[in-house]
């Protein structure tokens, strides 16, 4: 997201799910989509169906790939060569869209001279896709009437994670698909309200709306909206307040809904620093493991319990209703937000915006009050109440009430004005394989879990259908290691260890592992890096170098 | 966009072209009736049902395939189209097999939903099961200490070893819920502005003014007695319906917000024209049969006898009598039994009834007939009083005369009469006579006015009520239970005032009555003989769970319950015995409504009678059962991945496949909308095992909660509980579509360990503790307070969740910057 608000004003999926079917070429790099977005996955088989050309960029042998007219099989760490190297065959071979270049981008000459050691068989060294694959792909791309890019994780989950977006951006402008119907740049958000979080401004650097705190017409602005002065002082993101934590310099933590001590790559490191806080406080439906170590839990609704909105991938504002009473004292998020509020900062801020009687809140009591309250913050939802969701799909920008909505965005241009072309110097993987840890592991989901577990493996037919971790591994790794199927391994990183079964399987290359990261008794985590991606901060959970041994039996 | 004109069932009709008849029928709000048709598809497996008559055809034409063309002119409901339906639907319903309802369901007299109830316990989901039994009966409490249990006595379980205890369930899930002080919630409709009188708080009044209460009526009970109850507290001595029970039982129904007048007695402190002048709008008599039939017998000495309701009444009231040490029972009914059994608790040594017919003529139930021989209670069969007087000289106080009966020659109705022995003359010495030959509401005439002279009485001294109406020959006066039917069980008081609330809510509002179920049924066999055993293949013999029971030779001593009811374990593991006759598919089989529909009557034209394929449990979250498979097609035709087939080996000669196949491939992704789109219980989600009936089910639109598809799903809820989930078809961006985690990735809403208090750690070390929100909110409070007062706003911290509303985000981030003073929010979107 922070990659595509420098280069275009806006980071989100600019195209919509079911516009999949409008265009004639799907690039899908870095997105499992049969297992992690399956409707989104519908939509691109039968797109392949119907005759557009689906070109998987992925290191394992995913779902996709048996539909897919090209597989690319990057090693993992290397997409950034990968699409420099698409740009440079479009562009030595003349296939840009110069009308759209010269009318919507800047500093393609830098860009351009950036790439030109970006040849096909530059590529193929630190890929392995062999050079004419990448040219075929890049014609295809090019020539494509309307080309969209779909990714997720596997491309932003790397230290050079937000050069990779950039990398993927610039593949959009060069060929013109930004504000095409089928086009596109489009991220697929992994969790439900990745978008709705962002856009509320649960970012360190945001208000709502993505207008930063350091800058000062926005500060004013949210002084008067919330009746409160605002701080200079940039706040931490997720990934540095373990630091933070470690070194006192945050005492008190409020989580609500989430749970670190499993998702937090190098998840020893987290629970260390959480246990050294004053105060935990953990808000969930389930005793989690970073409850477990809490100081106060408090019990929250699950989204059946509860109204309000989620914003999907494609930036629609959809209602979430109320269907059963949240069980024993269990209460929403709303009302609890609320509740501590006015523990905390009742007696200090009399008749602060949103005071009723004598009671403090931060916000209205129903959601839809709160809705209309934050859509005062952010132009782009000014447009939007509950009333309209009764009978419209709205996907944000929606200035006012009578406008549909954007279901595509940069119809007519991006927001910065011209989308800038980024030159971007491929940098590989913090950690490699070497002698010691000689495999490459990457970490992903599978279709039947989601996230942590939290919610899957209470259920009897998802755990059913998934119910431990596995390692994959390649059938010839696994006679070098004299190890066979299901057998139980010891993988191991820098960081940690675990002990989980072994799958063999032809989804990975040889020298390639896979591990799920839903299962709390396998946690990947304890092996991946927390290395940080140094613009937005996102760890490098894709790649990793770790080992792996037999059992000894004691 | 061209259009073409036809000429549907005499109305023009304007349609875009290319639409086929069935789509522009469709679209014209004119119903088409097909069991293969899937939007955008074309069946391979046609049904045969939505044919339609084109004029200048010849014969029918399949609708979902025709194009609409300019100037055609259709029939969609012509009787020989109708014709052609209701024959093709015989077709497919007669090789049809399983059962709609389940056989308890069935016998049930108050219709409740027993497989539904007994599929909620064995999912630990016991306040849910409770929530079906009040749906139809608000006396849980009393029936499941007391019912005849006729769903019992046609369980289908017992054609491998013992029935389901049903009713021990149903005792499990009201005590379960009293004893966690569960509140249901039991939603109640908008107030109307009529007012109801309910004379009588017993069971018919009772359950009258919960159901009056619950159509939002304002409804008063008058009660003769001091307190509520009625027969349950005063027809029933303590070890069958303790006190307690009954009090808890009548506050739950008061809950609702029901008025009442005790120590109110109908004739003497109020009359009908009473009632009217005070302005209620109907009036409900539910007053019991609660008059002793007497005792008329030579020689009768009124010392030391008593009739049964008024010792009950005497016993339940806390009063002592001197009743010596034997005592003799006279009937052979349900009171009969109690009485005895109280006797015996009263310290009296030697119970007898004597009863003119054989044991199992004996009106009372067989079951309270053994516990009451189990306590020592014995039996003087086929002999009848003839004469009692008092002998103060002798050892016992009165001597009963008795004749010796036989039985008559059948007479022409099959009856037999019992006859004296002449000469056989007995007498039986006991200190206490006590009568139970039957109860009557009214003896000779009512007291009261000019209203109460026009209530037209039946024999007996029962009310005359309307069957179809339950009104009285008085209009706004209608009645139900014991004071209309005559002494019947606490469940049958309960359907007849249901059926009266039903018929008082029609009057008031000029509504019509809520309809009655439809009795239409699939039956796999109507009587144990019909039932092909070969449904039980591979189900071993489980017997059932014990209830525990206190030791007889305490039990006795005492008026405590003797049954002790079911433990959580016991119950589920006897839930778990319950076969699942009836079909989970209940609320969306198409089959059942075309068939009620277009009045297919299937006691004539047949239906399946033997299984003839095993049900296919193997797949991870579905279950086939081809037996109910009409081969239309849709669940094949709905997999968008291709991993699902249908086939037959042969076909008959109407065209119904013979060796069928219902086959999921290796790719199948569990998505389940094979299910969705089955036309009868063929395919079912197997963690829905609660068939849905009558009880009111909401459909809540909302967003899957998992990926940032943002897939739009509807949430099936019945009472507070989630029961399944799908998609609508026509909405973006899914379209009906939803993945494994969708449909089938929500037990986690009820899971059990779902936090369900506040918690805090006093101390680091110290375990997680259980707490009120007010001391947990302090608790926090004062932590934050303190951080922030001695390190600042920036040593507190926020980190939110994608998980959560796009609105909590909102006001997390708030709270952090507008009142703690702080940037540092963030969600973990990033992992």
């Amino acid at each position: 997201m922070t990659g595509l608000v420098k280069v275009i004003g806006s980071g989100a999926m600019t195209n919509t799910i079911n516009g999949i079917l409008d265009g004639d070429v799907m690039l899908v790099i870095g997105s499992n989509t049969t297992e992690t977005h399956p409707i989104i996955a519908l939509r691109m088989l039968a797109a392949a169906k119907n005759g557009s050309k689906l070109i998987v960029a992925d290191p394992r042998k995913i779902g996709l790939c048996d539909h897919a007219a090209e597989w690319m099989q990057q090693r993992p760490g290397t997409d950034g060569a990968l699409i420099n190297a698409l740009c440079h065959v479009i562009i030595r071979d003349g296939l840009e869209d110069k009308k759209y270049i010269e009318e919507h981008a800047e500093n393609f000459e830098a860009f351009k001279s950036s790439i030109a050691g970006c040849s096909p068989e530059w590529a193929e060294k630190i890929t392995t896709v062999p050079a004419n694959v990448i040219e075929k792909v890049a014609h295809t791309f090019a020539k494509g009437k309307a080309s969209g890019i779909y990714y997720t994780l596997g491309i932003t989950q790397h230290t050079s994670g937000t050069d990779n977006v950039l990398t993927l951006a610039n593949l959009a402008i060069i060929t013109g698909n930004l504000g095409k119907d089928g086009g596109g740049l489009n991220p697929l958000r992994g969790q439900n309200n990745v978008q709705g979080a962002s856009d509320m401004g649960c970012l360190p650097q945001f208000f709502p709306g993505y207008q930063s705190v350091s800058d000062e017409k926005a500060k004013a602005k949210f002084a008067k909206i919330w009746n409160a002065p605002m701080t200079d002082k940039p706040g931490l993101m997720a990934t540095e307040m373990n630091d933070a934590m470690s070194d006192g310099r945050v005492a008190g933590l409020w989580i609500m809904g989430e749970n670190p001590v499993l998702s937090d790559p190098n998840a020893a490191h987290a629970i260390k620093a959480l246990k050294k806080l004053d105060c935990l406080v953990v808000q969930d439906i389930f005793l989690n493991e970073t409850a477990e170590i809490a100081d106060v839990v408090l019990p929250a609704a699950s989204f059946a319990e509860k109204d309000g909105t989620f914003t999907n991938t494609e930036r629609t504002v959809r209602r979430v209703r109320k269907a059963v009473p949240p069980p024993g004292e269990a209460r929403d998020d709303l009302s609890i937000i609320n509740m501590v509020s006015d523990r905390i900062l009742g007696k200090q801020h009399n008749g602060y915006h949103g005071a009723i009687d004598s009671v403090f809140h931060t916000v209205p009591p129903f959601a839809s009050e709160v809705f209309d309250e934050l859509s005062t913050c952010w132009g782009a939802l000014a447009g939007m109440n509950y009333e309209r969701f009764e009978n419209e799909v709205l996907a944000w920008p929606c200035p006012d009430k009578d406008h549909p909505g954007t279901p595509i965005l940069h119809k007519d241009g991006v927001p910065r004005g011209k989308a800038w072309l980024s030159e971007i110097t491929w940098s590989g993987s913090e950690e490699t394989p070497c002698a010691d840890y000689p495999f490459i592991l990457t970490t992903g989901r599978v279709l039947y879990q989601y996230h942590t577990g939290t919610m899957t493996r209470r259920s009897e037919v998802l755990e059913g259908a998934a119910p431990s971790a596995y390692v994959e591994m390649n059938q010839a790794d696994a006679d070098a290691l004299d190890v066979k199927d299901k057998e139980i391994i010891v993988a191991s990183s820098r960081r940690g260890k675990i002990e989980i079964a072994v799958h063999v399987t032809d989804r990975v290359k040889k020298g390639l592992v896979f591990i799920p990261f839903h299962y709390k008794e396998a946690s990947v985590n304890l092996l991946t890096n927390d290395a940080l991606d140094p613009h937005c901060k996102i760890p490098e959970a894709k790649v990793c170098a770790i080992k792996i041994e037999k059992l000894k039996h004691v | 966009m061209s259009t073409v004109t036809l000429n549907i069932n005499g109305n023009e009709i304007v349609a875009e072209e290319g639409l086929t008849i069935l789509e522009v029928a469709q679209r014209s709000e004119i119903t088409i009736p097909t069991l293969c048709f899937l939007k955008g598809k074309t069946s391979t497996k046609p049904c045969g049902i939505c044919m339609v008559e084109v004029e200048g055809h010849k014969g029918f034409l399949r609708s979902c395939i025709t194009p609409a063309t300019n100037g055609m002119s259709i029939q969609t409901d012509s009787a020989a189209v109708v014709e052609h339906r209701q024959k093709r639907l015989a077709v497919l319903s007669e090789t049809h097999f399983g059962d709609c309802k389940a056989p308890c369901n069935l016998t049930c007299p108050g219709q409740i939903n027993v497989q539904g109830y007994i599929a909620h316990v064995a999912r630990g989901e016991f306040e849910e099961a409770l929530r079906v039994v009040m749906d139809r009966n608000p006396l849980p409490f009393s029936v499941g200490r007391v019912c005849p249990r006729f769903c019992e006595s046609r369980c289908r379980r017992i054609l491998i070893d013992e029935s389901v205890s049903i009713n021990h369930l149903k005792r499990f899930v009201a005590d379960w819920c009293m004893s966690n002080n569960i509140d249901l919630k039991i939603p109640k409709e908008k107030p109307t502005g009529k007012r109801i009188a309910v004379i009588g708080g017993g069971p018919a009044g009772l359950t009258a003014a919960w159901f009056l209460t619950r159509k939002g009526h304002d409804v008063t009970i008058f009660e003769a007695a001091p307190k509520l109850g009625g027969a349950l507290r005063y027809g029933f001595p303590n070890f069958k319906i303790p006190n307690d029970i009954v009090d808890y039982e009548v506050d739950t129904i008061l809950r609702m917000g029901i008025n009442i007048r005790l120590s109110q007695q109908w004739g003497k402190d109020f009359t009908l024209q009473d009632l009217r002048d005070m302005g209620f709008d109907a009036t409900f008599i539910g007053i019991g049969a609660t008059i002793d039939i007497p005792f008329e017998i030579p020689c009768t000495d009124k010392e030391n006898v008593y009739s049964a309701t008024k010792y009950l009444r005497i016993v339940n009231e806390g009063g002592k009598l001197d009743l010596g040490r034997k005592a003799a029972v006279v009937g052979g009914n349900n009171i009969a039994i109690e009485v005895a059994r109280s006797l015996l608790r009263e310290g009296v040594d030697q119970v007898t009834i004597v009863y003119p017919r054989s044991r199992l003529e004996m009106p009372a139930n067989q079951r309270n007939v053994r516990e009451a021989e189990k306590e020592g209670v014995q039996f003087l069969l086929m002999a009848s009083p003839s004469g009692l007087c008092a002998i103060p000289a002798e050892s016992n106080r009165l001597k009963l005369d008795l004749i010796r009966m036989k039985l008559s020659e059948s007479d022409e109705r099959g009856k037999r009469q019992i006859l004296p022995i002449p000469g056989s003359s007995n007498s039986l010495g006991v200190d206490t006579v006590i009568s139970s030959l039957g109860q009557m509401a009214v003896d000779g005439n009512i007291a009261g006015g000019e209203l109460e002279e026009k209530l037209k009485m039946k024999a007996g001294g029962f009310f005359f009520a309307s069957p179809r109406s339950s009104e009285t020959s008085v209009e706004g006066v209608f009645a139900g239970g014991d004071a209309a039917t005559g002494s019947k069980s606490v469940i049958q008081a309960v359907v007849s005032a249901r059926r009266a609330a039903n018929n008082i809510n029609a009057y008031v509002m000029g509504c019509e009555k809520d309809p009655a179920d439809n009795r239409f049924n699939f039956s796999r066999g109507k009587t144990f003989d019909d039932v092909s055993l070969k449904n039980f293949d591979g189900i071993g013999i489980n017997l059932r769970e014990k209830m525990p029971e206190r030791p007889l030779e305490i039990a006795t001593k005492d008026y405590d319950e003797v049954q002790l009811g079911l433990t959580e374990e016991s119950a589920r593991k006897e839930a778990e015995r319950c076969l699942k006759c009836g079909c989970t598919a209940f609320d969306r089989c198409d089959l059942k409504r075309l068939d009620i529909d277009l009045k297919v009557n299937i006691n004539k034209t047949g239906m399946g009678k033997e299984p003839i394929y095993p049900i296919d449990s193997s797949h991870r979250a579905m279950v086939v059962d081809p037996n109910k498979c009409v081969y239309c097609g849709r669940c094949e035709q709905s997999c968008e991945y291709d991993a699902l087939s249908v086939s037959a080996e042969s076909f008959d000669d109407e065209g119904r496949p013979l060796g069928l196949v219902i086959e999921f491939k290796e790719n199948c992704v569990s998505c389940g909308k094979c299910v969705d789109n089955c036309s009868t219980g063929a395919l079912n989600k197997k963690n829905r095992i609660v068939p849905i009936q009558a009880e009111e089910v909401r459909e809540i639109p909302t967003t899957c909660p998992y990926c940032g598809t943002g897939c739009q799903m509807l949430l099936k809820v019945k009472g507070h509980t989630l029961m399944e989930i799908s998609a609508n078809p026509e909405i973006a961006p899914n379209y009906g579509d939803l993945c494994v985690k969708g449909r089938f990735g929500h037990n986690f809403i009820q899971h059990p360990e779902r936090l369900k208090t506040p918690m805090i750690r006093r101390q680091k070390e110290m375990p997680l503790e259980p707490v009120s929100w007010s001391e947990a909110l302090n608790f926090m409070a004062q932590s934050f307070s303190s951080i922030l007062g001695e390190k600042g706003p920036d040593a507190l911290a926020g980190l939110s969740s994608a998980r959560c509303t796009t609105e909590e985000n909102y006001a997390f981030q708030k709270f952090f910057r507008a009142g703690i003073g702080t940037n540092n929010v963030d969600h973990c979107a990033r992992y």
